[in-house]
């Protein structure tokens, strides 16, 4: 009984466990799981990290004004949905070249509007793809 | 694990027979879609403090057949009983339909058969 | 003349975190009948796993099967298809996957301390432990880079090495933990508040426990003896110091020190793995596609999940199966509130640590 009266005196000059946000910044993590990231100079065109993605966040579609890139044989864009992404990094360790053409980083997506058009746009491309498929 | 198989009309006596309560943990029901409109029903037990003890009774079905209900020997039984009978669509005695799914949902969403 | 009244327990209520409704059929103030509703947030994920998903991608789909023991799923999965391919992971790897099971023990047991603690009216005790908690969240975030959704088992190992600062900060955090789970525990046997809620209150004799099969903290705090760590061979649980922990009175009260006693566990094996991580690679590579049936069990923070998997030699799976600790100690729960005052039930609800996205799946 005492020992909390003195606890509850105490508490009144502890320091509160929470942060002033948006006067102090949040600490970001350096090894956060964040965004993936792609070069795509690197990438050889192996579509390897579009099978091992199990939500299907990158897709391969082809286009018609298609990124110089001698490997780019069937005239592919790489697309990457971070709404969909889970953040696993499968995909980086499915990459032949991770750290130049798939990297992930520690960034997190941002909130996106109704003018985005995350979801139509991203099921167009779905659609795109199993066109071709 | 050990897999025994047993027929509808006599898992009863069976499970009867084998269930010790206080040496046997009931762990689950589980059910099996196979081909031909058949289906795998399993009752797992395994011991109680010893490695990686497990005992599966299994009886092959046909989905419209009825299966008897354990829950007057283990008690715990009868929440899996339910979800067979959502999931699979087929009848256990004494036990209702509807524990996950409503009436306006999508029906028997494991039975391989009636999507 | 004998009447009686019934009331809900949900499915909306504040002292409830999850969606489940309880009817409650009382007579005064005494619950004679219990009848409960659970299926309202079933998402159809042992459905997905064999139409939508191939076998290497579904660790990370059942892991969102539920928050708070998403390791244990996407671990019990993952050794499942370990033991259908017949692969054998290296011992560091073991060590390492133990070590984020305890960690997320010590974090779920945390946090239904501080509910069993808000639902007896002690918010301040609920904020503090919710507070140490963040200790335990960080080294997850740490370790793993999230803080909630670990995605750190694969097939063949884990995703992350542990390296040495971030080794020293988890003894650190861990070191600051115990202090305040030794705090806690004088205050759950000896405040007042504490005890006039719990103590005697939502029983379970053993009998019953051996019965309703009950599982995890609730069939230990009854005394009985089943803890799947002890169970099961495929991580060296005994090797880094693992103690069941049981009581015998089963109330409310024996649930929480039963727990508290598990956070220590878990500690003392958190320390252990760290002091002696053996040498080796964290990931060796498994090939194959799985064929057959493999029964695995672990015990997550709640009791024993079990799944059982069965492949046909292909990428898609025939039948996962997932058995999770509320969904199997529903008949318990009822059989409990049988008797008691409808005034605890919140109280006896939150003791249960029920989890009710991993029920409704
Ligand atoms: S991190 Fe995972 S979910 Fe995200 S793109 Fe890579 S594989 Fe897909
Ligand atoms: S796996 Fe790497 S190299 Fe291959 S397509 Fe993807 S980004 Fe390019």
């Amino acid at each position: 009984m005492f020992s909390s009266f003195a606890k509850a005196f105490t508490n009144l000059f502890k320091t509160p466990q929470t942060i002033d946000y948006p006067l102090t910044p949040i600490e970001q993590e350096k090894e956060h799981r964040g965004l993936i990231e792609y070069g795509q100079e690197a990438c050889i065109y192996c579509l390897k990290c579009e099978k091992a993605c199990p939500p299907g966040a990158i897709l391969f579609v082809p286009v018609e004004n298609p990124p110089e890139n001698e490997k780019n044989k069937k005239g592919l864009k790489y697309h990457y949905n971070p709404y969909l992404c889970i953040y696993c990094s499968e995909c980086v360790r499915a990459c032949p070249k991770p750290d130049e053409a798939l990297w992930q980083s520690n960034k997190k997506s941002l909130p996106a509007t109704k003018e985005d058009r995350v979801n139509e746009s991203w099921f167009e491309l779905e659609r795109l793809k199993k066109q071709t498929d | 694990m050990k897999k025994i198989e047993v027929s509808l009309d006599t898992v009863r006596e069976v499970i009867e027979g084998f269930y010790e309560y206080k040496k046997w943990h009931f762990l689950t029901l589980n059910g099996l879609a196979l081909a031909e409109n058949k289906m795998e029903v399993q009752w797992i037990f395994s011991k109680y403090e010893a490695l990686e003890e497990t005992v599966v009774y299994f009886a092959q079905i046909a989905y419209t057949d009825v299966i008897p209900s354990i829950v007057d020997l283990i008690p715990s039984a009868i929440i899996s009983q339910r979800e067979l009978v959502d999931m699979f669509g087929v009848q256990v005695e004494g036990s209702e339909k509807g524990l996950y799914l409503d009436e306006d949902s999508l029906q028997n969403p494991l039975s391989g058969c009636s999507l | 003349m004998k009447q009686t009244i019934n009331i809900p327990l949900g499915s909306q209520h504040i002292a409830l975190l999850e969606p489940v409704r309880f009817k409650f059929e009382c007579e005064n103030e005494k619950i004679i009948g219990v009848d409960s509703d659970v299926g309202f947030v079933h998402r159809g994920i042992e459905r997905a796993c064999t139409t939508k998903f191939k076998f290497d991608s579904i660790g990370y789909v059942v892991a969102r099967v539920c928050g708070l023991c998403a390791i244990t799923h996407s671990l019990s999965y993952t050794v499942a298809i370990e033991k259908l391919l017949g692969g054998e992971i290296s011992k560091k790897a073991k060590y390492l996957r133990i070590l984020l099971l305890e960690l997320d023990r010590i974090h779920s047991h945390m946090l239904c301390l501080s509910h069993t603690c808000e639902n007896a009216g002690f918010e301040a005790m609920f904020m503090r432990i919710m507070g140490d908690r963040e200790l335990v969240m960080e080294i997850q975030e740490l370790l793993t880079g999230n803080r909630v959704q670990f995605d750190y088992i694969s097939i063949g190992g884990v995703n992350r090495d542990l390296n040495s600062t971030v080794a020293l900060k988890i003894k650190e955090n861990l070191y600051e933990v115990k202090q305040r789970v030794l705090g806690y525990m004088d205050e759950f046997t000896n405040n007042w508040s504490l005890s006039l809620k719990f103590k005697g209150i939502g029983a379970l004799s053993l009998d019953d426990a051996y019965i309703f099969n009950a599982i995890g903290p609730l069939a230990r705090a009854s005394g009985l003896n089943i803890d799947v760590r002890n169970e099961i061979d495929y991580l060296p649980f005994d090797e880094v110091g693992f103690l069941m922990q049981t009581h015998s009175d089963g109330d409310i009260n024996a649930r929480n020190l039963v727990r508290l006693n598990e956070i220590l566990n878990s500690i003392l094996m958190c320390e252990n793995i760290i002091n002696g991580l053996p040498e080796g690679e964290i990931f060796t590579k498994i090939k194959g596609k799985p064929n057959g049936e493999a029964i695995v069990r672990f015990e997550a923070p709640r009791g024993e999940l079990m799944y059982y998997v069965k492949g046909n030699g292909t990428a898609m799976l025939d039948r996962v199966r997932i058995k999770t600790p509320t969904f199997a100690s529903i008949p318990a729960f009822s059989h409990i509130f049988v008797g008691q005052d409808y005034a605890d039930a919140p109280a006896i609800l939150a003791s249960f640590d029920p989890c009710l996205s991993c029920t409704a799946k």
